[in-house]
């Protein structure tokens, strides 16, 4: 079984893939971005639930930090739910330049975020949750998303 | 484990690397308006004082300014690094190379020696008060990734570059020119160029490259062998410049050889991107790749032309490669900083990226400033295209200086307002 750091490090190259898709089409026509832009949302908010529902809760009773990194890590997913919601209603508007606009940040500061946490916190909870490494990947595959 | 990074509160205040962003294209609009009013002639040798003065207000005042403000951001994302004193350095280091630099580029045209010692001073304070807390963070890094590993390469080479060239402006200020100035001007030269400027791009776009255009992630060999193999070839290069002249060009091919497969790397990972968005960015890399591969055969080329051709290797490396890049990064990151910080202090109702900078300007100053380097290069032959293209280099920086000014104004204007929600427990220091 692949460790938190592999699991949740190729989770964001498939939502990266799913980007890539949306925008793809987006460039074609809005209209036949709605699917892909929904598919997106879905599997991204799966990724922020495996995290927030699952690892991050760990994390932070094996070492009492629930101010320190996952918090803010939690305000940037806010952030980005934010966007998405957004990048959602240009579609439905019509807006290309206001969706592209909304893509192109969404992009940045997702990557920022990816990189934050693929190069910091995602060792230091292999680290500090090696032990249990198996049982929570099963825990964040299994996990039904609310 | 650093976890510096990954808190708002502790990344850089907005102030950081905007101070010198926003500098960097005042400093692009004296040196167009140097070639301007310069003569032709003059500016076809390298050891000119005008060629001297328009160089190092590019280098120093153009990207050396964007590099530093964009390694105080940078730092603590890419590295979990964090500068000590970030507010402090940035403020009074940016002062200190601002007007210091006006007072090199002054004194070294009016061949005045009391505004090139004040220079001297002011400049070498002013680098080593933000390279050393760059230093101090890099050093800190835990996870030494090779993005990381490039960024304390390049620092080493700021370090040499800074060194002589503090040594070579002295010498102007005292009026003693030692036998060793030429060489010392020459490894000063390729120290900035490939090993401080050259190594940071190579290494960033290590990240910046799959990050920002879903391109295919560069090869383990690039990014754990280059790094160093890079800077070996220019060590060995300055070693074999001061003891065995004759054998520098084999140094010289294997520098080459690595830059001319980062370009060809580059043309071909952002033909592979999955990113479909063709923006001015993306331009300004693929110029950037054709104008480094030109410039680094032309180098080799040169030694065979008695160096006639080293101001045009200049022209094609120092612009066409680093402005280039220099240029299209400003035009990502400007604006995002000014989302990324006004959403962190709450406000939800901001222009996107894409309204902050138009377009078509953005367009058009790409058009100039590829423009004007063509035309610097074909004004070897015909000098009358000097003036023309001085012009639209201008205009270039200019349009540049605007839109950085714009996504500017548009945060201090959104920031006169209440924010929609109370972020003060997130928000930055001071922004």
């Amino acid at each position: 079984m692949s460790t938190i750091k592999e699991f949740l490090s190729n989770d964001h190259g498939k939502c990266d893939e799913l980007f890539a898709t949306m925008e793809e089409k987006a460039t074609k026509s809005l209209a036949e971005a709605k699917e892909a832009c929904e598919e997106f949302i879905k599997e991204t908010e799966r990724h922020f639930q495996m995290e927030e529902r699952v690892m991050f809760l760990e994390f932070e009773t094996k070492t009492g930090m629930t101010q320190g990194p996952t918090a803010m890590m939690r305000h940037e997913h806010s952030q980005m739910r934010s966007l998405m919601e957004q990048m959602k209603e240009a579609i439905e508007a019509g807006n290309k330049d206001k969706f592209f606009g909304l893509s192109e940040t969404m992009m940045i500061l997702n990557q920022q975020h990816n990189m934050k946490e693929e190069q910091m916190l995602y060792p230091m909870a292999q680290q500090h949750l090696s032990a249990d490494s198996d049982r929570i990947v099963s825990m964040m595959e299994s996990m039904v998303v609310e | 484990m650093d976890f510096n990074g990954l808190s708002i509160d502790q990344a850089p205040p907005i102030s950081a690397p905007l101070r010198f962003f926003l500098s960097a294209p005042l400093f692009a609009l004296f040196a167009g308006f140097l070639i301007l009013f310069s003569d032709s002639s003059a500016l076809m040798s390298r050891h000119s004082m005008e060629s001297i003065v328009v160089t190092h207000a590019i280098t120093i005042g153009f990207f050396g300014f964007v590099m530093l403000g964009a390694l105080t951001q940078m730092l603590p994302v890419l590295a979990g690094a964090k500068i000590p004193n970030v507010k402090f350095a940035t403020k009074y280091s940016h002062l200190l190379l601002f007007f210091g630099l006006i007072f090199m580029l002054m004194g070294l045209l009016q061949n005045n020696t009391l505004l090139s010692s004040i220079a001297v001073v002011s400049l070498g304070s002013g680098f080593m008060m933000i390279l050393i807390p760059i230093a101090v963070a890099i050093k800190g890094v835990t996870n030494f990734t090779s993005t990381v590993k490039s960024m304390a390469n390049s620092i080493v080479f700021a370090f040499l570059t800074l060194f002589m060239g503090l040594f070579l402006l002295y010498s102007y200020s005292t009026n003693n020119i030692s036998e060793l100035h030429a060489i010392i001007a020459n490894i000063h030269s390729v120290s900035g160029i490939f090993g401080f400027a050259g190594i940071l791009i190579i290494g960033v776009s290590f990240q910046v490259l799959p990050m920002f255009y879903v391109a295919p992630k560069f090869k383990t060999f690039c990014k754990k062998r280059v790094i160093w193999l890079i800077p070996t070839g220019l060590i060995l290069w300055a070693v074999l410049n001061v003891f065995s002249d004759t054998y520098a060009l084999v140094a010289k091919l294997w520098i080459t050889l690595f830059f001319w497969a980062f370009a060809t790397t580059v043309w071909k990972k952002l033909n592979n991107r999955r990113r479909p968005i063709s923006d001015v960015t993306v331009w300004y890399w693929r110029s950037a790749s054709i104008f480094l591969t030109l410039g680094a055969f032309l180098w080799i080329f040169d030694e065979y032309f008695k160096h006639e051709y080293i101001v045009m290797v200049g022209i094609l490396i120092g612009g066409g490669f680093i402005m280039s890049i220099v240029t299209g990064m400003l035009y990502k990151v400007v604006p995002f900083l000014v989302w990324f910080h006004l959403n962190a202090m709450g406000y939800m109702q901001i222009p996107t990226m894409n309204e902050m900078i138009n377009k078509n300007l953005a367009k058009l100053q790409f058009i100039l400033f590829i423009t004007s380097l063509i035309g610097f290069i074909f004004s070897f032959y015909e000098p009358l295209l000097l003036e023309i293209s001085a012009v639209c280099f201008i205009i270039s920086a200019a349009i540049l200086e605007f839109n950085i000014v714009a996504p500017m104004l548009i945060y201090m204007k959104i920031k006169k307002t209440e924010p929609d929600f109370d972020m003060r427990a997130f928000a930055t220091k001071e922004s």
